[in-house]
């Protein structure tokens, strides 16, 4: 029983869950209208597209990938449901049309990297940069709008009734449906033991490259979704649509506690990393902090989280090592 | 598994509890967005203006917020100016919700670009808050006024009418652009060339050539200086580009030409302003300090259902004079105006 409450004590996920509730009480009381249903509704749905992108990139980073192209892949979705828009598309084919796009992106990404085994980081910068030059070279300077009303709705309604905004609803979804694949699931113990060790989860019978590629083809779909609630947000399909939000995505997934050496990291982890990201940033836009600062804030929390998950997992390792020798050296501090 | 469930079952409720508590204790508040009607109230003296400019740091945008700082503490009002960092609409959205959430009683926006803020806008004023932009549009149904710092279409007569006036109406001149696809700059070339061809008091000057400086400082300067030395009877130099007028004016200082060749152009004020005060170069612009007093003046009267953005609508604003709502809401700051010596202290941009 000890051992399960100390080990509780220990893990990220627990320290975050701290965070998230001192840093939401101190911002409820210091923070005027931190509190009101209308910042609570509208910094979430605002948040939206980030958190969402950020868990099939949890994932990725768990088999040691990475894909730093989301914001350009959902920015070209939402080109791509501008476009069919524009053509007098009905909403279903629009929709379809964002998340096909989302998911060949996806599959460029996961072909040079899962296929030709080159390396994740330089490949999505890469497309990063393409995905976002087509936008451009599609759509041109003009934006796109008005929108259908689905889209608007999606991007700025809450659910009738609640301060739950439509846009944060796709989120919860696949929090709980990837939250069940990672953890519960034969697959989501080979995504573990991918990241924990490649060659030993091939030669383990894993098909290491066939899952490492469909997480890419479901970060690009995930992508695409996001994109749509994103024009939802903005009202208008622009070529800078989702421009910059990889910042916001990536900071989540490390904040939550997933290791860049891969095999490390939990879902439960990314919901509460968004939680903490999105109280910063709606507490500092309510303090009327400017743009400017909220970013080095975002970026600081970024490097910060690295610091500490990565020194917390080598102090509690190097604890473990020297205490299974010797247990007599005094290291039970717990 | 247990222990990331228990985590996650945690996390939820204390989430979900919260929100309740706080719907419950702030269900009246008066920024809540559901609580208001759409049709705003009449605020009595002093107001809360929220600014939004399109980048915080822009000294242009920084020049109309000390306008507007120094227009409100006449009165006590409160000005909270927003600092956007990308100079796009989706970066101004978190911003109008910060307002919105602030239960200011005006926002003003200095749009950039027209729809991506509308849905946000549109909240503003379900939660009566009333809307206006300056400098740059929104969507006309997000907002009541819109404040235009200068008719463009009067900024090419203007630089023509001042440089007539250096050269004593007589003349070769030629025109220093910035690029060939310029949408601005070719318009303004145009009603030159309409106004030298039609308007008699311009007969006796002649256009000789339109060179591109590109946008850059260096090729702005060569190109002066080589005017200067292909048409040795030029008078004169109209450069319609913020960049290139300090630079062709700093050329031909250089090389000992300015005097005898005038120059007339647009630009902030601050960067040609030593060669304004030399008499041989004058500068068509507008008094950015005067767009915040203008902002202001109209947001406080129309909080205060004063006024409504009516076309024919007159009302005063203190130490700029009478303004007229123009069509679909806008109010014209006024004509774009040549700085001189004689007034180039009230330029402070």
């Amino acid at each position: 029983m000890w051992g399960t409450v100390t080990a509780k004590l220990r893990s990220w996920e627990f320290i975050l869950l701290v965070l998230v509730v001192v840093v939401l009480l101190v911002a409820a009381a210091s923070v005027p209208g931190f509190t009101r249903p209308f910042s609570i509704s509208t910094g979430l749905a605002t948040f939206a597209p980030a958190a969402l992108m950020a868990l099939p990139l949890a994932l990725l980073v768990i088999v040691r990938d990475i894909d730093i192209s989301v914001a350009s892949i959902a920015g070209l979705s939402s080109v791509a449901a501008g476009l069919a828009i524009e053509a007098g598309q009905s909403v279903p084919v629009v929709v379809v049309a964002a998340l096909v796009t989302g998911l060949l992106c996806g599959a460029v990404n996961g072909f040079f990297v899962a296929v030709l085994g080159l390396p994740a980081l330089l490949v999505t910068l890469g497309t990063l940069a393409l995905f976002r030059g087509l936008c451009y070279v599609l759509l041109g300077g003009t934006p796109i709008s008005p929108l259908p009303e689905f889209f608007t709705v999606l991007g700025n309604d809450n659910i009738p009734g609640f301060v739950i905004p439509w846009a944060i609803v796709p989120f919860l979804v696949l929090a709980v449906v990837f939250g069940i694949v990672l953890h519960r699931s034969t697959v989501g113990r080979r995504i573990y033991a991918i990241g924990g060790n490649p060659e030993t989860a091939r030669y383990s019978g894993i098909r290491v490259a066939r899952i490492r590629f469909v997480l890419f083809v479901i970060s690009g779909v995930v992508s695409g979704l996001a994109g749509m609630i994103y024009m939802g947000i903005t009202s208008q399909v622009a070529p800078d649509g989702a421009q910059g939000l990889e910042l916001d995505v990536i900071t989540v997934v490390f904040l939550a506690g997933v290791s860049v050496l891969g095999g490390k990291g939990r879902i439960t982890g990314v919901v509460l990393a968004s939680i903490l990201i999105l109280a910063l940033r709606k507490s500092l836009q309510l303090m009327n902090v400017s743009g400017y600062t909220q970013g080095i804030a975002v970026g600081g929390v970024l490097i910060a989280s690295l610091l500490v998950t990565n020194l917390s997992q080598r102090v509690i390792g190097s604890v473990r090592e020297r205490r299974r020798p010797a247990s007599q050296l005094g290291a039970d501090t717990t | 598994m247990n222990r990331s469930a228990l985590t996650l079952a945690v996390g939820a409720t204390a989430v979900l509890t919260f929100a309740l508590t706080s719907c419950a204790s702030d269900g009246g508040g008066s920024g809540d967005g559901s609580a208001n009607s759409a049709s705003g109230k009449c605020v009595e003296g002093p107001i809360k203006i929220g600014l939004i400019p399109k980048l915080g740091t822009d000294p242009y945008m920084v020049t109309v917020q000390k306008a507007v700082e120094a227009a409100a503490a006449k009165d006590g009002s409160t000005v909270i100016y927003t600092s956007p960092s990308d100079a796009t609409g989706a970066a101004q959205i978190p911003f109008v919700n910060q307002l919105i959430s602030q239960g200011v009683d005006v926002i003003a926006i200095s749009g950039s670009d027209l729809n991506s803020a509308s849905a946000a806008l549109a909240k503003a004023k379900q939660a009566g808050i009333k809307v206006i932009s300056w400098d740059s549009d929104v969507a006309p149904d997000s907002r009541a006024f819109f404040l235009n710092q200068a008719d463009t279409g009067k900024i090419g007569d203007q630089m023509l009418a001042s440089l007539s006036d250096m050269i004593g109406g007589e003349g070769e001149f030629a025109i220093l652009s910035s690029t060939q696809t310029a949408v601005n700059q070719n318009a303004w070339i145009a009603s030159i060339k309409d106004k030298l061809a039609n308007d008699a008091k311009y007969s006796k000057m002649k256009l000789v050539t339109v060179a591109y400086g590109e946008e850059k400082a260096d090729v702005n300067a060569q190109k002066a200086k080589e005017l200067v030395q292909a048409y040795p009877n030029l008078k004169g130099i109209i450069v319609p580009a913020g960049i290139g007028l300090p630079a062709a004016a700093e050329a031909l200082s250089q090389s000992g030409d300015l005097g005898r060749v005038k120059i007339s152009g647009l630009g902030p004020v601050t960067l040609v302003k030593q060669y304004i005060d030399t008499g041989n170069v004058q500068d068509v612009w507008w008094n950015v300090q005067n767009l915040g007093t203008l902002t202001f003046a109209t947001a406080e009267q129309y909080a205060q259902c004063k006024i409504e953005p009516k076309e024919g609508t007159s009302y005063e604003v203190d130490g700029l004079g009478k303004f007229t709502v123009g069509e679909n809401g806008t109010v014209l700051l006024g004509e774009p105006t040549i700085v001189t010596p004689a007034n180039v202290k009230d330029f402070p941009f």
